[in-house]
């Protein structure tokens, strides 16, 4: 099942967003940074505080918009978006996997323990488990393996059995093993061959496809393309079906600017609101 | 009592039984008038339906909002990517992405007839009769308070040539609306125009209750990377506070020359912002990409704005509005006369 309170609320009446203990409404807030870690060769993990029964309803696939700059700077304007990387209702934290590439995610790259950000969230859909399925493939591509951390955490938690294979340049910026849940198959593929298989991760899904009830990715635009070749011999009528995250360039986050949208089938819909987990039969490239 | 503010932060009493007026009617002349509780308004492609919002921030609070532009028939919108980023500031090319009028009117005035707060739609179109067919649809419908007409469209019967750039074009648009419908019209000009006073005095002329301006202004970004525009449509509308400066000057301006309200707009990120836009002339604002990066300011900028007021012993909004302008005997270019306002401000 996919949330879509955001997008369903019709507001009638609406007063500012009370947690109702049911739904958990996109607000913002304000968060502190309690922990950075190095992860990924140039990447890290930013720990920050958030209220707890949010953490505690979050499902993995659900991002936060950060603001990236200080108080009183306008730029960079816009928010960035951070799916969850774990959420940890115990400490009443989230962790988000920040790759410095542009001008937000170098900012955010470099607070500190104390430093405060501002979030807006929880934002878009989830990936969801079919009540069914026992056997998990996990695909990631680089910072793509965020979400699926948290997904792979929840799989875990419902003792079911989960493959996660991940792709990166090098050696180096693939995801610790100490990340995952010790319960977890890893699998990983280098392009440079600096560990496990020699190319991208997506050669190794033939061999998982029949076992897997249901696959889930997150990772570049290419790799699903790739992803959809390398699987779609082994698939009988759309099984295992396939949902993926996908990155847009974003603004508001809640389906208003509608700079984000993704063709489908079943016409343009806002990866915020409507996404960013789709069905990849779904999407039209 | 302490500073007089509450646990959260608010104003106390902002909420309730104001000691300031902050109410503003943007439709004085008109019989059914744009009554608004307070000056600020969410801008037309930055708030959706309104509905997108809700469940965020409480938009029954604000002075009204104005809908995603809607157009004649459906439309799917521009290729990706419609957004990108500029200095303090944005691109966007989205290509009224809407449901057209008709798949409009079964889904929103019906929603907007329970709210409290008004609900303006936007209008764009490719030929004068369907402005008017669209102003003739509205008209009959409940929930909406007004019809803001978006001519910073291709007039197709002019080989496309924007509507708003021209004087009569942007009039005989507002000529048609105006006849199609009783309820409150604003015309939003773009600031394309040649002569944005001359636009806006010609739909004034042509029976507009109102001007809201700037709509955004044309620019693009070029990937280096690929060498390659960043946006597939190539040109994009450029919003946020780096055009503040020019949407403050064309407000003032246009405020000088027209008597209809105007309705500022252009980078507003805070209080210290619409300040500025109201005493250039401006009776109510709109708040736009700001609302992307932090929803809950359009909100704040309302409580804020009364306890400036409080504050400064302004006791009504009318008060402040067209402070800085030479007729009020606050600027030193100009001497009053509008025509050397714009001479000294052009020159200067």
């Amino acid at each position: 099942m996919v949330d879509l309170e955001v997008r369903t609320d019709l507001g009638v009446g609406a007063t500012a967003p009370e947690d109702d203990g049911s739904v958990v409404r996109a607000r913002e807030f304000t968060s502190e940074v309690i922990a950075v870690e190095p992860a990924m060769g140039d990447s890290l993990l930013l720990t920050a505080t958030a209220p707890e029964s949010m953490v505690r309803q979050l499902r993995a696939g659900r991002f936060f918009n950060i603001l990236c700059r200080v108080d009183g700077s306008y730029d960079p304007l816009l928010r960035r978006p951070y799916s969850v990387f774990r959420a940890d209702p115990a400490a009443s934290t989230l962790t988000f996997l920040v790759r410095p590439y542009g001008r937000g995610s170098a900012w955010l790259a470099e607070r500190s323990i104390g430093a405060t950000l501002d979030l807006f969230g929880p934002l878009g859909n989830t990936y969801d488990i079919a009540p069914r399925a026992r056997h998990l493939l996990l695909v990631a591509g680089g910072v793509g393996a965020a979400p699926l951390v948290m997904l792979a955490d929840e799989a875990v938690r419902r003792g079911l059995s989960v493959t996660f294979a991940m792709g990166a340049a090098t050696a180096p910026g693939l995801l610790e093993p100490s990340l995952l849940p010790s319960e977890v198959e890893y699998v990983v593929a280098t392009e440079d061959g600096g560990k496990g298989h020699h190319g991208y991760v997506t050669d190794l899904l033939p061999d998982y496809a029949r076992w897997a009830d249901q696959i889930f990715a997150c990772g570049p635009e290419p790799m699903y393309r790739s992803l959809r070749s390398a699987i779609e011999p082994h698939r009988v009528g759309g099984k295992p079906p396939v949902q993926i995250s996908v990155e847009r360039e974003m603004a508001c986050g809640v389906g208003a600017c509608l700079g984000c949208v993704v063709e489908t089938r079943r016409g343009m819909r806002a990866s915020c609101v409507d996404g960013p987990v789709f069905d990849l039969d779904e999407v039209i490239w | 009592m302490t500073d007089g503010r509450g646990p959260n932060g608010s104003v106390e009493g902002a909420a309730e039984a104001p000691a300031v007026d902050l109410s503003v009617d943007l439709a004085p002349t008109n019989p059914r008038e744009l009554r608004m509780a307070n000056p600020i308004i969410a801008a037309s492609g930055c708030f959706g339906y309104g509905q997108e919002y809700a469940g965020v921030i409480d938009v029954q609070r604000l002075g009204a909002f104005v809908s995603k532009g809607v157009t004649p028939e459906p439309r799917r919108g521009n290729p990706m990517p419609r957004i990108a980023e500029s200095p303090a500031g944005m691109l966007n090319a989205i290509g009224l992405q809407n449901p057209g009028i008709r798949g409009f009117v079964k889904k929103y005035p019906r929603l907007w007839a329970t709210w409290r707060v008004p609900a303006l739609v936007n209008i764009s179109a490719e030929s004068v009769e369907d402005y008017a067919m669209m102003a003739a649809v509205l008209d009959e419908q409940p929930g909406i308070a007004g019809i803001e007409v978006n001519v910073s469209c291709p007039n197709v019967a002019r080989g496309g040539y924007c509507f708003g750039w021209d004087a009569e074009m942007s009039a005989e648009v507002t000529r048609a609306v105006r006849a199609a419908t009783t309820l409150p019209v604003i015309v939003k000009l773009s600031p394309g125009a040649v002569d944005v006073v001359g636009v806006a005095l010609a739909v004034e002329e042509a029976g507009a209750d109102a001007v809201s301006l700037i709509n955004t202004l044309v620019g693009m970004a070029i990937d280096v990377k690929r060498r390659r525009p960043v946006l597939a449509n190539v040109t994009g509308g450029v919003s946020g506070p780096a055009i503040k400066p020019i949407a403050l000057r064309m407000v003032y301006q246009v405020a000088a020359a027209v008597r209809v309200p105007v309705i500022g707009m252009g980078g507003i990120m805070g209080l210290e912002d619409a300040l500025e836009f109201f005493l250039a002339g401006a009776s109510a604002v709109q708040v736009g990409t700001a609302i992307f990066a932090q929803p809950g300011m359009v909100i704040r900028l309302i409580d804020e704005l009364e306890a400036w007021m409080v504050k400064e012993g302004v006791g009504a909004l009318a008060e402040i509005v067209g402070g800085a302008q030479p007729a009020n005997g606050r600027s030193e270019v100009g001497a009053g006369a509008p025509d050397l306002v714009l001479g000294a401000v052009a020159a200067g």
